[in-house]
């Protein structure tokens, strides 16, 4: 059985994170670990992990490593975390989660402080930019929603560099374009719904999330360092009020 | 290390080439004593005696399999043919001699008096351009030549380079370089004559010896592009269409089988039905993945697929085909390795649940059944041992597709085991002449640009394919490459892809217009429907002749939309009867314009009688439609909608039916009249609706990051609809369809009004600005509209190629360099001819047939060359010509053609 890890501070951000931790333990069928590296104290993260019936292990160190060791255990595959640590923290958060993200394979479930994640969750939302390598990163997660019974919408935004040079008659142009879009890329499985979008892709992405109704965003994560790769997930990590899926890049 | 898959379009197929992929036949050794120039299989033997002999039992056996042979020898016509110990039965024998000689049926009439052969390059040169007329490339000939014949132009020059010539029998001198020499007499002949025997009877591999610019190669598979690749390698015969994927399981990807005008479903849902495979090689696990090893080249003038992978148990290599000279039928050769099992059996269809199937002997069958109707294929192997390397499976299929009931599976039977019995060499003996002869009629030379060259003949060889010549043409947005658009057929079927068959296969159009025709009764009902009088046509039309448009639909953003171009884009009225018109004005077919066509033109002529509104002002307008630019709609006097049913009336006027009262007809000529058409005279522009003008004056060349470009999806389409962008060529394709409806010298302010204004975001509107940019003779803007028509399906610039290949797009690139650049146009019975050409290209040649004449038409510089079969009347440039028969030889002076001499 396949463990996921939510990683939790010490603060009312632990709560959501829980809690998304639970669903996503609960349709993967995983057993699920609350972890805290201590930095300023754990009560709320004590009190948070007590509210939830899910024991707290508590650990020392620097939380970059510490949970990357945590992370590099066989039998962890996701790992959730908040998206935001305390203003007080040593560290942002979200400088956390862009490093965990960079340095590990397996999947990360970055949750907002203000979400308010389902008992069960029933829809993902999956960014795909139509590149191959992007591509076969996420295939994996729709495998696996399929799996765990989740409804899963494709959404595929152009920007204007990439807008169709023909659209012929838009009742059967949208249906051949979409077909072969996800036949590319290796998700055509029944019951996925490609939609498709021309904007900026953050926000269409999270456009679509709202409309859809999704409880979480999968989106590609390169691992770089680089400022300049990633910025559209980056812009979603910053912006997203549902919970945010990285997957690794290869 | 990841397999790269890429299309080549580029000039391959020398056996020199490298990567020319040739199947196992080219060096299945069957007798290895022979010379390493002669260890293949030939495509057709030529025998050169020096006197009169008896033709080699080998070389009748040759003949009897289907292999086009020749005897080349001095005889006359008091020579007995029992001389020859010949069988004058035979199809495919021929004679040709240095003076006068004939046979029963000879390759060509010796009877006529002009057939008269000078010197050995000349008889060489005749029968091998025989041969290629029969589908046989000179890379493909072996000559065969007596020692004792004179040959004073050796070494060989030209095309006959290409052939592989071995001199026989002793010779002094020796033959020169590149001639073998096989020394040892008659027993060497018949040597040869017999290891050409063996490998047929052991299933050699033809191999692909084409000349360049005739292929289309693949290399490699990966699942990105396969569907892509699969759809661009489709091998079709007008009734039979298989997608091109691999057949060896280096891929799961199955050939895609359509048969055409058998459709399921009802109403919007209506679309293609997908038939049974059979060519998928199974019983060995498939290897999905960038590793695969596969090369796939499609033989455009001869309509094959050729494949080789490699495989666990070692390299298949196949030769597969949709036969043109028996549509319904298919057959693939596979050459197998040792170990390498192929169980025959027929594979589900694509996107459909199979009726029921089972086995007859030592055949398959299977059914697949529509709403009504329905498809059932039969197929049958045979293997031969092919020695150590393994054997050879042929496989043979036939097809029967009916639109209106579940086909027997018994109707197959018979032809399946005359299939069967004829065997592969004959089968692709007939294929091959079959695709060579529509070649005759249709192939487009230009010389300059290779790129254009390669990519105009896949066009042709994809349109040759998608329509099929007898009894009804159905033909859809994608032909038989793909279930794209459901099959339905639009308007550009009959103003895009007609015409290319008008002017060089009148059956086909003929069938296209029976299409049409049968559906007359519907599309007088839909009339009746909507309060008016006449035919209106459908705008999607697949198996009834109702309409068949989705009314609502899920946009790109999940959006749910009203689509109403089945209610207003009624311009398909008047395309309906252009292509009648059209198809009358080249073919000349009387009976068929004074039965349907006439028809055809009272009924849509009566249609827009009833549909236009003559206000109080004298004024006649059409309110709500929907012109060939949909990103604005509805809209009042569309002027392609207008000018077209002006046209339509106009037509019908000028000869109606009988039925027709003096009254009816003076109407229509009235309302014509009457149409507003939105001609400015100060600017010399054609509003293209009422409005237009008043619109938000965007630029889309100077607002959009490139064209083409779908600038619905980029701005959106309520901001389109509010501005000036229009989607393709509406007001110019006036220009094109009805030039005589427009004003005189309006051209050019048109273009220079809507060109820029074009996003040109429909795959039909490239080649219809090539071919008005080509009469403007602004050869730049032309060439770039040409080469990305022709880029379409190639480069896959849709990202929708894989739902199938845009036929229309191909009838439209013909109609470029028909119209646009060869400046062809039948009318009243003249064809028109006013040629230009741009600076890099050095010559545009091509043929026509008009009123039953073959007219070919060869443009170089200053220089005008027309050949015509038949007695027709010309109108070159502003000068005619009257009952031209023969060669016309023209030079360019000044803006005149004059003749040469």
């Amino acid at each position: 059985m396949s463990k996921i890890i939510a990683a939790i501070d010490n603060s009312a951000a632990s709560r959501p994170v829980l809690a998304m931790a639970r669903a996503v333990a609960l349709a993967l069928d995983a057993s699920l670990e609350v972890l805290h590296v201590v930095e300023d104290g754990d009560e709320t993260a004590r009190a948070a992990a007590q509210a939830s019936g899910v024991p707290l292990r508590t650990l020392t160190g620097d939380p970059m490593a510490v949970l990357s060791t945590e992370m590099d255990a066989e039998d962890v595959s996701v790992l959730v975390i908040g998206a935001r640590g305390r203003p007080a923290g040593r560290r942002p958060a979200g400088h956390l989660v862009m490093s965990l993200a960079t340095r590990s394979d397996k999947p990360i479930v970055v949750v907002p402080p203000q979400f308010q994640p389902p008992d069960h969750l029933s829809t993902v939302l999956v960014a795909m930019e139509g590149t191959p390598g992007k591509a076969r990163a996420l295939q994996r997660t729709i495998e696996v929603s399929l799996s765990a019974g989740l409804q899963i919408a494709v959404i595929h935004v152009q920007d204007e560099n990439h807008v169709p040079s023909f659209s012929d008659q838009v009742q059967h142009e949208t249906e051949a374009y979409a077909k072969e879009f996800l036949a590319r890329h290796k998700v055509a499985a029944s019951g996925i719904r490609l939609e498709l979008r021309v904007g900026d892709p953050a926000t269409e992405l999270l456009s679509a999330a709202q409309s859809e109704g999704a409880d979480l965003v999968a989106v590609g994560w390169p691992h770089s360092d680089d400022p300049n790769r990633g910025a559209v997930a980056r812009e979603i990590l910053n912006r997203s009020p549902i919970a945010v899926l990285l997957m690794a890049l290869s | 290390m990841r397999q790269h898959s890429h299309v080549t379009a580029r000039v391959t197929g020398r056996r020199s080439d490298p990567s020319a992929l040739e199947a196992g036949g080219s060096k299945d050794s069957a007798d290895p004593s022979l010379p390493a120039e002669l260890d293949r299989r030939f495509e057709a033997i030529v025998v050169w005696n020096a006197k009169p002999r008896a033709v080699p039992p080998e070389l009748i056996a040759l003949e009897g399999i289907g292999v086009p042979v020749v005897v080349v020898a001095p005889f006359s016509f008091a020579t007995p043919m029992s001389r020859l110990a010949w069988s004058t039965t035979s199809a495919v024998a021929g004679f040709a001699t240095e003076e006068r000689g004939g046979a029963d049926d000879p390759l060509v009439d010796m009877n006529d008096d002009d057939f008269a052969l000078g010197e050995t390059e000349d008889v060489l040169s005749f029968v091998l351009r025989e041969l290629w007329k029969r589908g046989v490339t000179p890379g493909g000939v072996l000559l065969l030549i007596d020692g004792a014949v004179e040959l004073p132009q050796l070494p060989l020059t030209g095309v006959l380079r290409d052939a592989v010539a071995a001199v026989t029998g002793p010779r002094h001198p020796p033959p020169p370089e590149g001639v073998v020499s096989l020394t040892g007499g008659d027993p060497r002949l018949h040597q040869v004559l017999a290891d050409q025997l063996v490998r047929r009877r052991r299933g050699s591999l033809p191999e692909f010896d084409g000349p360049p610019g005739w292929s289309l190669v693949v290399e490699g598979s990966d699942h990105q592009h396969e569907r892509v690749h699969a759809s661009l390698l489709t091998v079709a015969n007008g009734y039979l269409g298989m997608t091109g994927a691999p057949v060896s399981p280096v891929s799961s990807q199955e050939p895609l089988v359509l048969v055409a005008g058998v459709y399921d479903g009802e109403g919007a849902e209506t679309r293609l039905l997908t038939g049974p495979g059979v060519f998928k090689l199974t019983g060995t696990r498939s290897r999905d993945g960038s590793s695969a090893q596969v090369k796939r080249r499609l033989d455009l003038r001869s309509g094959v697929l050729y494949e080789r992978a490699t495989v666990e148990a070692g390299t298949v290599e196949s030769v597969r085909f949709a036969s043109l000279a028996q549509p319904g039928t298919a057959i693939l050769r596979v050459r197998c390795p040792k170990g390498f099992r192929a169980r025959l059996r027929l594979q589900p269809p694509a996107e459909d649940p199979v009726h029921d199937e089972g086995r007859d002997g030592g055949s398959c069958w299977m059914r697949v059944a529509a709403t009504t109707g329905g498809i059932v294929a039969a197929a049958t192997q045979t293997r031969t041992r092919a020695g150590a390397r393994g054997s050879t499976l042929d496989r043979f299929a036939v097809y029967r597709g009916d639109p209106d009931d579940l086909p027997e599976r018994s109707s197959l039977i018979e032809d399946l085991a005359r299939l069967s019995h004829s065997g592969f060499d004959r089968l692709f003996s007939e294929h091959r002449q079959a695709w060579a002869e529509r070649w005759e009629d249709a192939d487009v030379i230009i010389e300059g640009d290779d790129e254009l060259q390669l990519a105009v003949r896949f066009a042709l060889f994809h349109l040759m394919g998608s329509v099929a010549d007898t009894n009804e043409a159905a033909v859809g947005a994608r032909g038989l490459s793909g279930t794209g658009y459901r099959g339905h057929v639009f308007w550009d079927a009959d103003a895009f892809v007609l015409p290319f068959f008008a002017a060089t296969h009148p059956p086909s159009a003929r069938a296209m217009l029976e299409y049409r025709w049968r559906r007359l009764s519907a599309a007088m009902m839909a009339a009746q429907d909507g309060g008016h009088a006449g035919a209106r046509f459908p705008w999607e039309s697949a198996r009834t002749g109702y309409d068949v448009t989705p009314r609502r639909i899920l946009d790109r953003s999940g959006r749910v939309i009203t689509v109403r171009t089945g209610q207003l884009e009624e311009h398909i009225v008047s395309e309906v009867a252009w292509a009648t018109r059209c198809y009358m004005d080249w073919s000349g077919d009387t009976e068929f314009a004074l039965g349907p066509g006439r028809r055809i033109l009272t009924e849509t002529a009566r249609y827009w009688a009833s549909r236009i509104r003559l206000e109080p002002d004298g004024l006649a307008h059409i309110f709500g439609v929907i012109g060939p630019d949909e990103y604005h709609e509805p809209v009042d006097d569309n002027a392609f909608t207008n000018v077209m049913a002006r046209w339509n009336l106009r037509q019908a006027a000028a000869d109606p039916v009988d039925a027709v009262e003096e009254s009816e007809r003076c109407r229509w000529l009235e309302l014509a009249d009457a149409l507003v058409d939105g001609y400015d005279p100060d600017t010399g522009v054609y509003e293209q609706f009422a409005g237009f003008n008043q619109l938000e004056p965007l630029i889309i060349e100077e607002v959009a990051p490139r064209r083409p470009i779908a600038a619905d999806l980029l701005l959106g389409g309520d901001r389109v609809a509010r501005a000036q962008v229009v989607k393709q060529a509406d007001v110019l394709l006036l220009y094109h369809l009805v030039p005589d409806e427009m004003v005189p010298g309006s051209l050019e302010p048109n273009l220079r009004f809507y060109e820029p204004r074009t996003a040109h975001g429909s795959s039909l509107s490239p080649a219809t600005h090539a071919l008005v940019q080509g009469r403007t003779r602004d050869f730049d803007r032309a060439l770039e509209s040409l080469h990305l028509a022709s880029r379409i399906d190639l480069d896959d610039l849709t990202g929708t190629t894989a739902s199938g290949l845009h036929v229309a797009t191909m009838g439209g690139l013909w109609q470029a360099l028909a119209f646009g650049f060869a400046g062809l146009r039948p009318h009243h019975g003249v064809l028109h001819v006013d040629p230009v050409l741009p600076p890099s290209w050095s010559a545009l040649a091509m043929p026509v047939r008009f009123h039953g004449s073959r007219v070919r038409i060869r443009k170089e510089r200053a220089q005008l060359t027309i050949d015509t079969s038949q007695p027709i009347d010309l109108m070159v440039g502003s000068r005619r010509f009257d009952s031209v028969s023969g060669r016309l030889e023209l030079r360019r002076r000044g803006s005149e053609w004059e003749p040469s001499t």
